[in-house]
């Protein structure tokens, strides 16, 4: 089946056309550069320059793609989680193409787009189930357990900041751009972890299953604090000691679930923005490889972050069980649960 | 459980209970508090139990005067002026404790919080029963404040229900606030929570957790709660990075009932909890610069609804919520780091 895939969820104005889990174009039209300004994404900035967007990114989609919107079969659209007036957008303009076109439309959990990043040109005859799936983004932090493709069950959790959201408020008392997680990553790489020390956050606590960084946010506040003024070096060592902790914490609750878990998991899939993070792949490769995982990431880069061409993967999925909508009764999810 | 109105053999009766280490719900000028003898292990247990609250957590006590407080807790001279100048009357005052009453009562750092009630009927109930009674308020951590009888037992299991002995009913309660409970073990008498009497001009708290954050976020919470439908009820909050604002919002969204999760709303910019009595709603303003920001969110129809909105770095768009001065009751309440690692003053004001 062809889709026509729309995300709006966030700062990225993304359109795709899919077959199946092969992907025939993904346009993304970054607005980044845009909110670097505001150390974030401004919601009434991104609906507006999605709105000036979108029209030419679905078109710009659909001509890569080689076909015309007369071959595509389907369209499908994240409805949530995201930025509430953001996900308007996309949602307007694909329950208007169904209409015009009347094409079938499917709503999509960006949770869900997320998961599948990883099988996107993937043979998914061997995924096999129970698997894990690990979502690590600037909105999001939470690994669920896949019974199978639409069954999931939430393992861990944040109970605060997500980790995406944590790298760039570090990066923010550190004084960096935006997106901060980039940048604390390729400063983290010139540092030297050990030189200073930051606690773990609920360490010998693992049963709580829960992520949380509240606690290490604060600590590094204090931290850059006592240490002004910075000096390159400085910020070099506290980049790399906050990414350390913060990736220790996580790996340690994962791999705290796995080995305590009756469940023997086949696979973990792993997306969202900072899934494209070198030296996390490095631990959740050598976690998988000391528990009999299959670690799957994203085979580009430009998959980990939003993107439209997972959410046409995700659709793909549900259109096999028939899970179409209605286009009069497709309506935004800001707070869209993946076990919805 | 047996329910009695307040009569001649009232004293005789709790002390009987009392004695049997039962839970006696009594009436004082501030709330509806609840006792056990503060000395029989059992019985703290069972009170514990009711409280639906981790053991650990202190209970303060009652006494009948300054020499019953002499003998369970030494007091300093901060802690003797404030007793000569404020009780008995609705103050709890914290001091080092001379560990003699049962395990629990105390805190785990050994220090003890006394009141003497200004309410003739508990002092006539501990004088008869010669030894402290616990002094905790009578409903079950973070729900509604006990200003009558119906408000206990309508937001009680059967389980906790079987376990009072005793109701000594009188009637509705003026909503008086809870006492002013001061901590005068540290250099400086400071307040742990602010009732009717203020130490300095300030509304101004201690709180040493986040337990200790979430907790003034439920006294602020039920101070205000009575606007309900009337008003918009927003808190602005004030602090670092750090500071614990979303913490306060988990704090006011467990007294609301809330069992949601609650995390922070900075990259959706706003999260909605909806499994309380009230809806909640939960903003980051970090990257709002301006007021039609704010707007863009829905904040205006959200205030015309009487909504309840915490908000936070409420100081980066405060001329926006200022608008609304009419149509909400604003709680500007400011968090910043004190003197320990896990301080934090947490001050508030309403700005008329």
């Amino acid at each position: 089946m062809k889709i026509l895939a729309i995300d709006t969820s966030c700062d990225e104005t993304a359109a795709a056309v899919t077959e199946n889990t092969k992907i025939l174009s993904n346009v993304i039209w970054s607005q980044a550069s845009a909110h670097a300004k505001f150390g974030g994404v401004m919601p009434s900035l991104a609906q507006r320059m999605h709105e000036e967007r979108i029209d030419w990114v679905i078109e710009r989609a659909i001509n890569n793609s080689q076909l015309t919107i007369n071959n595509i079969d389907a369209i499908a659209v994240t409805v949530g989680p995201g930025l509430s007036i953001a996900l308007g957008v996309g949602i307007d303009r694909a329950k208007k193409l169904a209409i015009k076109y009347n094409k079938k439309l499917i709503a999509v959990n960006h949770l869900e787009g997320h998961l599948f990043s990883c099988l996107v040109k993937a043979n998914t005859e061997n995924l096999k189930f129970p698997s894990l799936g690990l979502v690590v983004s600037g909105g999001n932090t939470i690994l669920v357990k896949i019974n199978k493709i639409g069954s999931y069950e939430t393992l861990a959790q944040t109970t605060d900041d997500a980790l995406g959201e944590a790298l760039d408020k570090a990066a923010r008392v550190l004084g960096l751009g935006y997106p901060g997680g980039a940048i604390l990553e390729q400063l983290a790489r010139g540092g030297n972890p050990k030189v200073y020390s930051l606690p773990i956050p609920i360490i010998g606590q693992e049963e709580r299953k829960m992520f949380t960084y509240s606690g290490l946010k604060t600590a590094m506040g204090r931290l850059v604090k006592s240490e002004k003024p910075l000096t390159k070096e400085k910020i070099h060592n506290l980049a790399a000691c906050y990414q350390d902790i913060a990736f220790t914490h996580l790996v340690r609750i994962c791999s705290y679930i796995i080995r305590n878990s009756e469940v023997g998991f086949r696979n973990l899939l792993v997306g969202g923005g900072v899934s494209a993070n070198i030296e996390l792949r490095k631990r959740l490769r050598k976690l998988g490889k000391e528990t009999g995982i299959k670690v799957l990431f994203p085979f580009t880069k430009k998959l980990t972050g939003d993107n439209a061409a997972m959410i046409g993967v995700a659709a793909h999925f549900k259109a096999q069980k028939d899970e179409f909508i209605n286009p009069a009764k497709i309506d935004r999810n800001p707070s869209a649960k993946i076990t919805d | 459980m047996q329910i009695i109105k307040t009569g001649k053999k009232t004293v005789d009766l709790a002390v009987d209970v009392l004695q049997q280490g039962g839970l006696v719900v009594y009436p004082t000028e501030t709330l509806y508090g609840i006792g056990v003898d503060a000395t029989n292990a059992e019985a703290v247990k069972k009170l514990t139990e009711y409280k639906e609250r981790p053991f650990g957590k202190p209970f303060s006590v009652a006494v009948t005067d300054l020499k019953m407080a002499l003998e369970f807790a030494d007091l300093n001279s901060t802690a003797k002026n404030l007793y000569k100048e404020f009780l008995p009357g609705p103050m709890t005052i914290i001091s080092k404790g001379k560990h003699k009453l049962a395990p629990g009562v105390e805190s785990e750092e050994g220090t003890v919080g006394i009141r003497i009630p200004e309410y003739k009927l508990v002092i006539d109930i501990v004088k008869k029963f010669g030894k402290p009674i616990t002094a905790t308020s009578a409903n079950a951590s973070y729900k509604k404040r006990p200003y009558a009888i119906a408000d206990i037992l309508k937001n009680i299991s059967i389980k906790q229900k079987s376990l009072i002995d005793l109701i000594i009913d009188a009637g509705e309660l003026p909503h008086n606030e809870p006492s002013t409970v001061i901590d005068t073990t540290l250099d400086d008498p400071v307040t742990l929570r602010q009732g009717r009497i203020k130490l300095t001009g300030n509304n101004e708290v201690l709180s040493r957790s986040e337990e200790g954050t979430q907790n003034m976020a439920k006294e602020l919470w039920q101070k205000y709660e009575s606007h309900i439908g009337k008003r918009s009820i927003v808190f602005a909050l004030q602090g670092e990075m750090g500071t614990g604002k979303t913490i306060f919002t988990k704090g006011l969204a467990r007294a609301m009932g809330i069992t949601e999760l609650v995390t922070s709303p900075t990259f959706a910019l706003e999260n909605e909890y909806v499994t309380g009595r009230e809806k909640l709603y939960h903003f980051d303003s970090w990257r709002l610069q301006k007021s039609d920001e704010l707007k863009a969110l829905g904040f205006g129809n959200l205030i015309k609804n009487k909504s309840v909105i915490s908000i936070e770095w409420a100081e980066r768009v405060s001329d926006a919520i200022r608008e609304f001065d009419d149509e909400a009751i604003i709680i500007w309440v400011k968090i910043i780091f004190g003197k320990n690692e896990n301080d934090r003053l947490i001050s508030w004001r309403i700005e008329k």
